[in-house]
């Protein structure tokens, strides 16, 4: 090899790097794609979270998806109301009364008032404890190893006391936790007030079932829903209906949650 | 040996006999990545042999003219600065390599504007994968192939010609397409079977892959067979 060799070995990587560059350059601009300029505006919008709230695979189908006026504006959890009023205004669309959504943990038991048949000693979570039979009384209730937890991306629930926790302050409303719940006792419900009257049970046995496994499971015994028609006992279990619960009086609601036994409804959201 | 058979020959042999894929195994990852429905096989098989074949049209003129020992334009330009006989012994095979990639690198770049402009469904559906076509070896493995067709001979009269050179690239890519095609018929097929766990996914398909190559197993040999059949000893 020797130094000719070398001029001219650099001389050709140089030529061609700049036909290339070239060549590249007039493309660029010859085969240039016209993007929708709302579909642009709208990625600037939206958090780039890509948590799959709304439905769509990220943020970026999202935002093509509201630029052709095929999506709402309102589906982003992670942007919440202002979100979905800048995305309006980029629409040009005006924009219904919104709500957050957020998690709800029907579940109302610490583990002090559970009923444990025996020690579970195998994989810690619950998608696998569900697999085993009997290792606490009620089998419709909060295992407490923390699936949800780990789901959990912006660190919105905690387990305390054996019990699920969901820390409105930080949930999002993105439901992976309520698909990480092999009992689906998680929820995702608009809160249309700070914090909404919740049945804190998912257990659908009857009355004396629920008593022998815990200390505040739902019995069904029907003392709320004879002071208020918000509540409907289904499969023994108490169920709210929220549009009525929203037009319902406060008073009502507060006599029928002292009625209730088992201390089963309970207020959750922020304070 | 006439041009013709030469050429019939080389097409053959690329296609089906040495198929880059299921012989040589090179092109892997476009082979079991983009196999899971037929169009979109078929889609990425055209993809690659566009490319395979801009590369080798590139990769021919710039080994021929520029690369191998006593090319035309470098012993001109050595010319300049050094005396003819020691300008006619310029060796730049050295860069080819990085003379291919840097070619490959580039016609992907376009052709991928290209097909973002003109076919934005095949763009949307391609995803990741066309960017891949950059580093599938399938493509410099063509160039290089061509390469030693042309440096390597030891009688200058046998160099391949750029016809030689093309029908390799597009032939080579036919076989691209025959052999993922096939596969993601398969593939398509496997959904509907019942695989044992283990096996499900990648598994099956790189055993798949695998009795595919063995099946192609079967053309070996008919290129020399074809030979022997066409030049009478």
């Amino acid at each position: 090899m020797n130094l000719v060799t070398i001029f001219i070995s650099a001389g050709t990587m140089l030529g061609l790097a700049v036909i290339f560059s070239y060549i590249l350059g007039w493309a660029n601009n010859a085969f240039r794609v016209e993007i929708d300029p709302r579909a642009e505006a709208a990625m600037e919008v939206l958090p780039g979270a890509n948590c799959g709230g709304c439905s769509y695979v990220g943020c970026g189908d999202y935002a093509v998806a509201v630029a052709a006026g095929e999506a709402p504006v309102n589906l982003c959890v992670v942007g919440g109301p202002t979100c979905a009023a800048e995305l309006a205004a980029i629409m040009g669309v005006e924009l219904g009364e919104t709500f957050p959504n957020y998690a709800i943990v029907h579940c109302g038991a610490h583990s002090e008032d559970r009923l444990h048949r025996s020690e579970y000693l195998g994989e810690q979570s619950c998608f696998t404890a569900n697999l085993v039979k009997s290792i606490q009384g009620c089998v419709y209730g909060c295992l407490g190893f923390g699936d949800c937890v780990e789901a959990c991306n912006y660190d919105a629930i905690q387990v305390i006391d054996g019990l699920a926790t969901v820390d409105y302050e930080k949930c999002i409303g993105c439901g992976a936790c309520a698909k990480a719940c092999p009992r689906n006792i998680i929820s995702i419900n608009p809160f249309e007030k700070n914090s909404i009257l919740v049945v804190k049970c998912a257990n659908h046995d009857a009355g004396k079932a629920v008593k022998g496994v815990c200390k505040t499971g739902c019995i069904g015994c029907k003392a709320c829903a004879k002071v208020s028609s918000t509540f409907t006992i289904t499969d023994n279990l108490s169920v709210i209906d929220y549009d009525k619960y929203i037009q319902a009086d406060t008073e009502e609601i507060d006599k029928a949650v002292k009625k209730c036994p088992v201390k089963c409804l309970g207020f959750a959201g922020k304070p | 040996m006439s041009y013709l058979t030469d050429i019939f020959l080389i097409a053959l042999g690329a296609a089906l006999i040495n198929n880059f894929v299921l012989y040589y195994f090179v092109g892997i990852c476009p082979f079991v990545g983009v196999s899971r429905r037929v169009e979109m096989a078929f889609g990425m098989g055209c993809a690659v042999t566009f490319v395979m074949t801009i590369a080798a049209f590139l990769c021919w003129i710039l080994t021929t003219f520029v690369l191998m020992p006593g090319a035309p334009l470098s012993k001109w330009v050595a010319g300049f600065f050094v005396s003819a006989d020691v300008a006619a012994g310029i060796d730049l095979t050295i860069l080819s390599y990085i003379v291919y990639i840097f070619v490959i690198a580039s016609s992907v770049q376009f052709v991928e504007m290209y097909v973002r402009k003109f076919f934005p469904v095949l763009y949307s559906s391609f995803g990741v994968f066309l960017p891949l076509i950059t580093t599938n070896c399938a493509i410099l493995f063509a160039c290089l192939m061509i390469m030693s067709n042309i440096v390597g001979v030891d009688n200058p009269a046998d160099a391949w010609d750029l016809g030689r050179a093309l029908t390799l690239a597009i032939f080579g890519g036919v076989g691209f397409i025959i052999a993922i095609v096939i596969m993601a018929g398969i593939r398509e097929d496997l959904e509907l079977c019942d695989i044992p766990k283990p096996f499900q996914g990648v598994a099956i398909t790189l055993i798949v892959g695998g009795i595919l190559a063995m099946a192609f197993m079967g053309f070996t040999g008919v290129d020399s067979g074809l030979r022997n059949a066409m030049i009478p000893m």
